[in-house]
């Protein structure tokens, strides 16, 4: 349910991530027909990718969940809050249900100019959080 | 026994890189099944990588 929240909220902002001149890349599990179906049943439109094998997130020090940080009673309160603000549920699960995301803004020269990486699986940044780190990746 | 969904024993610390050299060379796929490398898509401006936990 959280990164179809999370999909949904950058799908609205995604202007605002085009004016801040930089490029968004969503990156998830599964194949290209996953995140196509993702895409249509979600309706955003958002430059996908996809990483079966995981070897992003690993590289980009992600987090596997621990059974409360998936299900724990602070979890199923949350995914009721994000339901009900962006009229998601929680579909069928792709790839490991345990791996966890985050967010990078990254430079031209592989510089890592922000990052979160989640702690549970509802702990996503606010893009009013990544527009401002981006905005400044931009100018400098 | 085997955790549900997969899940760690343990809880870890999420671990970034000090910079995304070890990102760039990687390669995932583009909705059309093509290779895209990663270090590609900040080659000529910032760009936002956002990991979704699963497409579903």
């Amino acid at each position: 349910m959280f990164c179809r929240s999370h999909a949904v909220q950058l799908h609205r902002d995604r202007s605002k991530f085009d004016a801040a001149g930089v490029r968004l890349a969503v990156i998830g599990q599964g194949t290209p027909a996953h995140a196509q179906h993702f895409r249509e049943t979600q309706e955003v439109d958002l430059p996908m990718y996809v990483d079966e094998a995981r070897d992003s997130y690993k590289a980009a020090g992600t987090k596997i969940a621990t059974g409360a940080e998936l299900i724990g009673p602070r979890m199923v309160a949350k995914g009721a809050s994000v339901g009900r603000r962006d009229g998601v549920h929680q579909g069928r699960i792709i790839g490991h249900a345990a791996q966890l995301g985050g967010v990078m803004v990254v430079r031209p020269g592989n510089e890592i100019v922000y990052v979160h990486l989640a702690d549970d699986a509802g702990d996503n940044p606010p893009n009013e959080e990544v527009l401002e780190a981006a905005k400044a990746a931009s100018k400098a | 026994m085997t955790p549900l969904f997969g899940a760690s024993l343990r809880r870890q610390e999420a671990r970034p890189p000090e910079d995304a050299s070890g990102l760039a060379e990687l390669v995932v796929k583009d909705l059309d099944g093509n290779d895209v490398r990663l270090g590609s898509l900040w080659e000529d401006q910032p760009a936002v990588l956002v990991w979704l936990r699963h497409y579903g």
